[in-house]
């Protein structure tokens, strides 16, 4: 175990941040016998995540192709790593992708569905759908190859964030190419749905004893006849073992699921809870404060909220701008050890243009790839990051997830595939490094 | 183009009318009058420490996730409708708008439970604490955002 | 439809003459080509400043200027807010010289004089401030400066403004459309007999006609012009504005760029700008970017006074094009802030009207004189001019934020942005909220946009696209650009528009392209933080199906 000495905390690895990426590189140490601390100063983007995991987006080939053409997530993922050389996919190679993805289905099992050979298809709040290489238990019965009749698409009258009738007429345009018929209905809960609550208020209020049945039977009351399952709006919940998805579905007497989230997302805060309570039940020490490294290097103590933490092998998973991992004052920089990041610019790519100003990185279509947001750290094939020279900074200083260029959420949705290759791969990186 | 007239009149203005006004008709110093004109509008000076305190609320990025770990329990459900996070983006934004969330400010009760919760490292409970304070010590103005005060105009 | 006089043009200048020209009993249409204050009006520095420059030429001017500034908060009183200037006195040695101690008592002496127009506009005395004194308001201004004058003036929003004045005209009776582009001005027998307008949305077409035309269509006069044949000579300005995301200051700044212009950092609402540039602008008006240069040149000039700009957060860069009055050779500083009323009679086109240049801060008075040619040119005897008399929407009242919030479901920091863009029809938004509570949620933590504002502005304010929130009420222009707002926005406003779920999509997709341009060339710090946050979350909605 950890061993917590006068001097601070001994371990093997150090993971500096617990997002996705960071968790999974925590898990992947540990699995491999390292000790392990992950040092995060608070929930980053894995909390303001929709809540699924997406390990490529899937770009159908004609407008019409039927839902269930979708290939699964290694495939998708080789498409992005065609078309993008600077992509992790691209850059590591997507063979310890499967075995990343069971790892992390593993770990998660108590919160997420079992993994299928095909994607599946989940609805958004705004009636969009996208495929998920893994969805939590609360989601799969939305998925919209999943659904046996009609899909009743369910409003909470209160709840105005929500339009059950746009998601419902989004997901029509999905009917002729496989998916369900679906329907708007619309739930008056008064003594749950408070006018004009929050999504985290909602989830918290269904989480009380009694809530998620009322809704469940008041939902019973207005769904069309023959109804396949009934799709939610995402606060079913922010704890997992409120079980508030299966309580609502037995009152209601149908499958029951939610949709996937924006900002703020319950079911991305619910994924980062889980993360946290596997990382403890797995005995890795988490040290909430951020970590002051200065020019310190793996061996070296750091200081962790007034914990000096002692670490053979470190791993970076720090996120981009929102986590912090990478910050811009007028110049790109990676605030925790001075790294190089990396911008890139049309073709072109590379640290000398990280001070380039904001406008000539991004591009006017905002819809395109932009190189300031997708800039970050460069790495080897080793998950090492690089020097200016091209040259690995540390034998012992690994990198995962965001805080890594090449790729962008928004524009390639690789966000937490990537973050689960990486984290997995430095992980173990990490702890075949530290002995 | 500027014009003759114009300008011998400023210069009157310059060695006659302003000296007797500077002599006579000017109370106080330019401080005084100054804070007299403004600061009874809730157009106060900015204090070094407020600067920094706006600083620090303006990496906010109105993510939401502080309002995990506070449902502002004590707060009227107008000012629960506004969330934690209004703290950092709406009440601390404008000095002169700042007495008006005095009370919701209040509803605070000082728990630090979403200090660990902001990804972009927003001071939460010691910007709140600090608004909390200015808040209750800025004037009250009459006419919020330095408005001209309320007025019905003759139909 | 036969009108009596077309009005092209939507900005301060079109609305302003609708409005006076239906008041005084003219059959009028106002046609816009996109929505109201897009071009020079909404993207001016939103001041009503009382023409404290004329005093070297006419202080005659400098009073009706004051006058008028007085008329504007009398019929719009909610929209206004006051900004005290500290104008430092910079000296350039160790010790002030002879010459530049003149200079500031010049300074003194001039703002001195201008405080005998104040009481017009209900403006404040101006002080001579000393270094102790300076710093004692102002601790975050760098140091060695000589001491400062004051000034006051008033700042506005100036899209509300345009589209109070439009509201107004429909009230009393004009036709008011937006996204409706004028295509070509109709002529016969060397007069002018209307306006063939096309229906940006709906693609429909028609003709209006009309004696008299107005053409107040700013930058995009000159393209009209020319398919036309009548020549309208302007010369564009392209002036571009940051805003920084809080209230720096209760007091603006004035500063002097590298180039020794003067630019300012002054409170607006409840943020900062930092403005101005000049340049002479030769593009697409409808293609207008800041750039990367621009924003340096401000963040500059701005930092030599108050260095604390280079650490604020810039939510948005922003530009317009000013139309000033035509001149072959002055540098674009120098060029007149006049206006000018074109007769098209010498190019064939008698009863086509065109204004060139102007203030926003004399909008009313501009309009008003315009409003006189037209009648002068439709042959109809004098009416007398109203427009600084009676008030516009919302303005007869200003009612208390604190009161209101005791009175309707309503937090006192929500009332008082309410209040200020709707004044007393703030009671109208909180009215929706009492017969549904739902629509109490607050959808915008910068800006407290409540769901009744939005759908209150949607039923009752020319809405005809997303975009046209940003605004009517801010949709979108707070530092979270638009996290918290803009798809809840885009779901209530196509739910009372009847919009269906792929219009509803692109309306939402087009909101947030306006907010990119504006922001790609700012994105740093939080700022840029902030921007990743909303792409993850709206990316989310546009993939592919």
């Amino acid at each position: 175990m950890t061993a917590t000495t006068p001097e601070g905390l001994q371990a093997d690895v150090l993971v500096v941040g617990g997002g996705m990426a960071g968790a999974i590189a925590a898990l992947a140490a540990r699995a491999a016998g390292a000790r392990v601390v992950v040092a995060r100063r608070s929930p980053g983007a894995t909390a303001l995540s929709s809540g699924a995991i997406s390990v490529a987006p899937h770009r159908p080939a004609h407008p019409d192709e039927p839902l269930f053409a979708r290939r699964g997530p290694l495939d998708a993922a080789r498409a992005v790593a065609a078309t993008s050389p600077d992509h992790p996919y691209a850059r590591l190679g997507l063979d310890a992708l499967d075995d990343a993805l069971a790892f992390a289905a593993r770990e998660l099992g108590g919160l997420l569905a079992p993994a299928l050979e095909r994607p599946r298809v989940l609805a958004t709040a705004f009636g969009s759908a996208v495929s998920a290489a893994l969805c939590q238990r609360s989601m799969e019965a939305g998925d919209l190859l999943a659904v046996r009749g009609p899909l009743a698409v369910a409003g909470l009258a209160g709840h105005l964030a929500f339009d059950a009738g746009l998601v419902a007429a989004g997901l029509a345009r999905f009917a002729a190419r496989g998916g369900p018929r679906a329907h708007a209905v619309a739930v008056d809960l008064p003594a749950v749905v408070a006018p004009a609550a929050k999504p985290y208020d909602l989830a918290r209020a269904l989480e009380a004893p009694g809530a998620a049945e009322e809704l469940g039977e008041a939902l019973r009351g207005v769904l069309p006849g023959g109804a396949g399952a009934a799709l939610l709006p995402p606060v079913l919940g922010l704890d997992p073992a409120a079980r508030v998805p299966e309580r609502v579905a037995a009152a209601a007497g149908l499958p029951v699921a939610e949709t996937l989230s924006d900002v703020p997302s319950v079911p991305g805060l619910r994924l980062q809870r889980a993360l946290d309570d596997r990382l403890r039940e797995a005995g890795v020490v988490i040290v909430t404060a951020a970590v002051a490294a200065g020019w310190a290097a793996p061996g070296e103590a750091v200081d962790a909220g007034g914990t000096p933490v002692r670490a053979s092998a470190w791993v970076l998973a720090t996120g981009r701008f929102v986590g912090g991992g990478v910050a811009r004052r007028g110049t790109l920089f990676e605030p925790a050890l001075r790294l190089p990041v990396q911008a890139a610019e049309g073709r072109e790519a590379g640290v000398h243009l990280a001070a380039r100003p904001a406008a000539s990185l991004t591009v006017r279509d905002r819809r395109a790839p932009q190189p300031l947001l997708s800039a970050g750290l460069r790495v080897d094939a080793g998950l090492r990051p690089l020097d200016e020279r091209g040259r690995q900074v540390h034998a012992c200083l690994f990198a995962a997830g965001a805080v890594i260029g090449g790729h962008e959420q928004a524009t390639d949705g690789t966000g937490l595939g990537v973050a689960i290759l990486t984290g997995w791969l430095a992980g173990r990186a990490a702890a075949a490094a530290a002995r | 183009m500027p014009s003759l007239r114009a300008l011998a009149y400023l210069g009157w203005r310059a060695v006659v009318a302003h000296p007797l006004k500077r002599a006579f008709r000017q109370p106080g110093t330019g401080l005084e009058r100054f804070s007299a004109a403004y600061v009874s509008e809730g157009l106060v000076p900015t204090r070094t420490e407020d600067r920094a305190v706006g600083e620090a609320a303006s990496a906010c990025i109105a993510c939401g996730l502080c309002e995990a770990g506070c449902d502002l329990a004590r707060a009227s459900p107008e000012v629960r409708a506004l969330g934690l996070h209004a703290a950092f983006r709406l009440y601390s934004r404008s000095a002169t708008e700042l007495p008006l969330a005095r009370d919701a400010l209040a509803a605070c009760a000082a728990c630090a439970g979403c200090d660990a919760l902001c990804p972009t490292g927003v001071p939460i409970s010691r910007v709140v604490a600090h608004l909390h304070a200015a808040a209750g010590r800025a004037p009250r103005a009459r006419a919020p955002g330095g408005r001209p005060a309320p007025q019905v105009v003759p139909a | 439809m036969a009108y009596d006089v077309v009005v092209i043009g939507g900005g301060v200048n079109g609305t302003g003459v609708a409005r006076d020209c239906a008041m005084r009993g003219l059959r009028v249409l106002l046609l816009e080509k996109t929505d109201f204050g897009v071009g020079a009006s909404g993207n001016s520095s939103g001041m009503i400043h009382g023409g404290i420059r004329y005093m070297l030429t006419d202080r005659k001017v400098t009073a009706l200027a004051c006058r008028d500034s007085g008329y504007i908060q009398r019929i719009a009183p909610h929209l206004l807010f006051r900004i005290p200037f500290l104008m430092p006195f910079v000296s350039r040695g160790e010790e002030a010289t002879l010459r530049e101690r003149a200079e500031w008592y010049g300074a003194e002496v001039y703002v001195g004089t201008y405080d005998l127009f104040q009481p017009l506009k209900r403006g404040k005395p101006s002080a001579r401030l000393s270094p102790d004194e300076l710093y004692a308001l102002e601790p975050g201004l760098r140091p060695g400066l000589r001491g400062a004058v004051t000034l006051d003036e008033w700042g506005i929003d100036a899209f509300r403004l345009c589209v109070l004045n439009a509201l107004d005209a429909r009230a009393r009776g004009a036709d008011v459309r937006t996204w409706t582009e004028a295509r070509e001005i109709l002529r016969e027998g060397g007069r002018v007999r209307g306006v063939r307008w096309r229906d940006a949305l709906t693609g429909e077409e028609g003709e209006a006609l009309a004696p008299v035309v107005f053409n107040a269509g700013g930058a995009w006069s000159p393209a009209l012009a020319r398919r036309s044949g009548v020549p309208v000579p302007m010369r564009p300005g392209k002036g571009v504005h940051l805003t920084l995301d809080r209230r720096l200051s209760n007091y603006g700044v004035i500063c002097a760029a590298v180039d020794g212009r003067q630019i300012f950092v002054m409170p607006h609402e409840s943020e900062s700008i930092v403005g101005t540039t000049d340049d002479d602008y030769y593009g697409d008006p409808d293609d207008l970017e800041a750039t990367n240069d621009e924003v340096e040149y401000l963040l500059e000039g701005a930092a030599s006074l108050v260095p604390d700009v280079r650490r604020a957060r810039i939510t948005r860069a922003w530009c317009g094009l000013r139309t000033t009055i035509y001149a072959y050779g002055p540098n674009e500083d120098a060029l007149s802030r006049e206006h000018q009323l074109h007769d098209g009679a010498a190019h064939g086109a008698a009863g086509l009207l065109s204004i060139v240049g102007g203030k926003l801060a004399s909008y009313r008075a501009q309009s008003e004189e315009a409003t006189d040619r037209i009648l002068e040119l439709l042959g109809r005897p004098p009416v007398p001019c109203r427009t600084h008399e009676e008030p516009l929407p919302g303005g007869d009242e200003v009612p208390d934020p604190e009161a209101l919030a005791r009175e309707w479901p309503v937090a006192a920091p929500v009332a008082a942005r309410l209040v200020y863009r709707h004044g007393s029809r703030a009671r109208e938004v909180l009215r929706l909220v009492k017969e549904d509570p739902r629509l109490g949620l607050v959808l915008c933590r910068d800006e407290a946009i409540l769901a009744a504002e939005v759908v209150f502005c949607v039923r009752h304010e020319l809405v005809r696209r997303l975009q046209d929130l940003r605004r009517r009420c801010r949709v979108g222009l707070g530092a979270c650009a638009g996290v918290d707002c803009a798809r809840i926005a885009a779901q209530l406003a196509g739910r009372e528009l009847g919009w269906d779920a792929d219009r509803i999509r692109a309306e939402l997709g087009d909101l947030l392209d306006q907010g990119w341009r504006e922001r790609r060339a700012i994105a740093d710090g939080a700022q840029l933080a902030q921007e990743e946050l909303l792409r993850g979350a709206t990316g989310l909605f546009e993939v592919p199906g």
